[in-house]
């Protein structure tokens, strides 16, 4: 048993599941805290935030004592020597207690998204957990959802024959759930992105650090062509599209619907038609959560990258960096990997991160 | 409607003149009749009065198929448009003459031409051609035919009724070389979104396919005036051949398998966290599916007869072509955004189909087998 801490204690390091009412695009448990308890691997020992309110309400809720909570999550990594540690706090600070944590000896970090605001930042942190054996897995969940890591071993196996095209349908802001569409993109077509052209929103939304807007086209260094739709996209919410010379799946409706097409004989002139057939699912389907917890103990016993890695979030990152760079430069081809690593998103989750989402959130309810 | 009957001829005696509906045998992406002259033989509007050929041939063939006598087959067009004065005459040559011959025409005093896609091959000549027939009254409708195609007109007529919402997004899968067949995918975007391209980026399958003026594949990025943005992928498109999906907030129209599936989808109430969920409804079909070639036909009668421009106008076969130099041009200069209109008029693309046009499409295929 490892014995897992989480720092920052709002909505994804806690109750973030007490909202989902239907599977599909994730499974429970899905956040930091309730797979922690659920996982066979670990055992949830403490948590830290600097909120005292939030605090307390996570001591309830999965059953810590007092002091088993702290204001400082430095003294709680002293305290409690976690094997594993989850960052979920504002995307502000996650760089600096990632390296904290690293230093603190844990073995295994759980990190929300987007992993930082800058490149410099991945960078450090990345080289500082190569460097130290710690293994981070990037909370880009739809990794370890079994639509899509179904459609994934479609793709490897030669059931869609070669790939040619991914698709994304994702209103998002570009560092904050783009991390989730760029990295799915990434996931599926299983390769590099090499350059892109992007388009943001505005002129002033490309020039300023604010996470922004936009749509995009990617070169993947295996061939395939990606082009993301970020900007609103109207009744195709979270639609992800994987074209093959085969077969081809589409995810859609925020994932809870997947679809499979192959070729089957007829056509106009007899050039075939795509049928759609039934989606093959695996024979046993886990909590989001629990998959990515079984991810890392295989990390840390074996040395294997998590499978969406600091890496892979880092590439994210980069991808939306450069989409943006790309508008910047007056709608340009834009190389990777990008040379100025000072360039940075402020994620739009950290807008206002001086008050915790869960309290802003019920201040903004109007009253009953 | 006009009373009268128009008296049609077709120019070039091929594949799309003449035969091209028998190989049809299913519908979805084409109604009969068609192709030009079955549709001008149907039509109660037209009599198909002659053809012209420079092959012998194909005049033989086209007579006996449409029960033409040989006087009324000419190898030389400028022969045939003295002799027949047609009213209509299609344009169903090689792209390689296209321009010349449609000047030709108007000259000759036609009301209207019905002509082959692509427009022409260059931007210079479809500007000549555009300005003659302004100049001239004469109404020239290009065979996009999507546009004349049910489903696509439906989805259209669902637009502009707000039934989709505000339009976001169209995209094309569509393999095709972007002069040839690309004429038919930027022309259906356009059509889709009824707006006009602003702006593209665009790749192309190679840059020495680039660099040349050779027909060639390539992938885009469009910027509409109204707001919406295109992506083409006219690369090869596997499981996905020749599909257009038009997404709005409020609804989403998409067309598959080659036109042979058309799907609607609306918001209804329910998904994970309330915010609802796009459903698939049956999609509308009007109370009467016309043929294509029908639909063109009273098109251009209705042109004749009110001077209005036809539902794919030259003017929009130009578009189709600048749009596609433009993709082009946007990879030749390493990866830039391109802003329309091109300046530089005398760019083209010499259409795949010309290819080896000395001798007939027919014949060619004819000693392929």
């Amino acid at each position: 048993m490892y014995r897992a801490a989480v720092i920052g204690l709002g909505r994804m390091g806690s109750t973030f599941d007490d909202e989902i009412q239907q599977g599909g695009s994730i499974f429970l448990p899905y956040c930091h805290a309730p797979s922690y308890v659920a996982s066979p691997h670990t055992e949830l020992v403490a948590g830290a935030d600097l909120h005292a309110e939030q605090g307390a309400i996570f001591a309830k809720r999965w059953g810590l004592s007092e002091d088993h909570i702290y204001g400082d999550y430095r003294e709680m990594l002293a305290a409690e020597r976690p094997d594993i540690v989850s960052i979920c706090t504002t995307a502000r600070h996650r760089a600096p207690m990632m390296q904290d944590a690293i230093e603190a000896g844990v073995k295994a970090i759980w990190a929300e998204k987007p992993l930082t605001l800058s490149l410099a930042e991945a960078d450090t942190v990345i080289d500082l957990s190569t460097r130290k054996g710690v293994a981070i897995a990037v909370n880009c969940s739809r990794r370890h959802s079994p639509f899509l890591t179904e459609a994934r071993r479609m793709a490897q196996t030669g059931e869609l024959g070669e790939l040619l095209q991914i698709t994304a349908y994702a209103e998002c802001h570009l560092s904050h759930n783009g991390s989730h569409a760029i990295d799915t993109m990434r996931y599926l077509v299983d390769a590099d992105v090499e350059w892109v052209f992007g388009e943001m929103e505005s002129d002033e939304e490309a020039a300023g650090e604010e996470d922004l807007k936009g749509n995009g086209y990617l070169a993947f260094d295996n061939g395939v062509r990606g082009y993301i739709r970020a900007m609103p996209t109207g009744i195709a919410p979270w639609e992800f599209d994987l074209i093959g010379t085969e077969g081809r799946v589409r995810s859609l409706a925020n994932g809870t619907d997947t679809q499979y097409y192959r070729w089957v004989p007829g056509g106009l002139r007899d050039e075939g038609l795509p049928a759609r057939a039934p989606f093959p699912l695996p024979l046993s389907i886990q909590g989001t959560g629990l998959s990515v917890i079984a991810d890392l103990v295989n990390a840390i016993e074996t040395g294997s990258d998590p499978r969406c890695s600091a890496e892979d979030g880092r590439q994210a990152l980069e991808v939306a960096v450069a989409l943006r760079e790309s508008h910047r430069q007056g709608g340009l081809r834009v190389d990777l990997p990008i040379a100025d690593r000072s360039l940075r998103i402020m994620s739009v989750e950290i807008g206002g991160d001086a008050v915790p989402a869960r309290v802003r959130r019920l201040q903004q309810e109007p009253a009953a | 409607m006009s009373e009268s009957t128009y008296r049609a001829a077709v120019i070039g005696l091929g594949r799309m003149g003449s035969t091209f509906d028998d190989e049809i045998r299913q519908g979805g992406q084409f109604f009969m009749p068609y192709c030009h002259a079955p549709t001008y033989v149907a039509s109660p509007h037209t009599d198909l009065v002659a053809g012209a050929d420079p092959h012998a041939e194909q005049g033989a063939i086209f007579a006996d198929r449409w029960g033409l006598e040989d006087s009324q087959i000419y190898a030389d067009y400028r022969e045939m448009l003295e002799a027949e004065r047609p009213d209509f005459v299609s344009m169903c040559t090689t792209a390689r003459h296209r321009a010349a011959i449609m000047i030709d025409a108007i000259n000759a005093g036609v009301k209207a031409i019905w002509a082959e896609k692509p427009f022409t091959l260059s931007l210079a000549e479809a500007d000549e051609v555009i300005e003659l027939a302004a100049r001239k009254g004469v109404a020239v409708a290009v065979n996009c035919s999507r546009r004349y195609n049910v489903f696509f007109t439906e989805a259209r007529r669902m637009v502009e009724e707000g039934e989709l919402g505000e339009l976001l997004q169209i995209t094309a899968y569509t393999q095709c070389n972007l002069s040839s067949n690309g004429s038919h995918a930027i022309d259906t975007m356009r059509y889709l979104v009824g707006g006009d391209v602003e702006w593209v980026f665009g790749e192309m399958e190679s840059d020495e396919k680039a660099a040349g003026d050779e027909d060639l594949m390539g992938n885009g990025y469009m910027v509409f005036d109204n707001g919406v943005r295109g992506f083409l992928r006219g690369t090869a498109t596997g499981a996905a051949p020749w599909e257009f999906d038009l997404i709005g907030t409020e609804g989403r129209v998409r067309s598959l398998a080659q036109g042979m599936e058309t799907q609607y989808y609306r918001w209804v109430p329910g998904g994970p966290r309330g915010r609802n969920l796009p459903a698939r409804a049956p999609f509308p079909l009007p109370t009467s599916v016309p043929s294509m070639g029908f639909a063109i036909i009273e098109d251009l009668v209705h042109c004749i007869d009110s001077g209005e421009p036809p539902r794919c106008s030259d003017v929009d076969g130009r578009k189709a072509l600048e749009i596609a130099i433009a993709l082009r041009e946007s990879h030749r200069q390493g990866g830039r955004r391109v802003d329309l209109p091109l300046s530089d008029r005398s760019q083209r693309i010499l259409s795949s189909e010309i290819a080896q046009d000395a001798l007939p499409a027919r014949v060619r295929r004819l000693s392929r087998q």
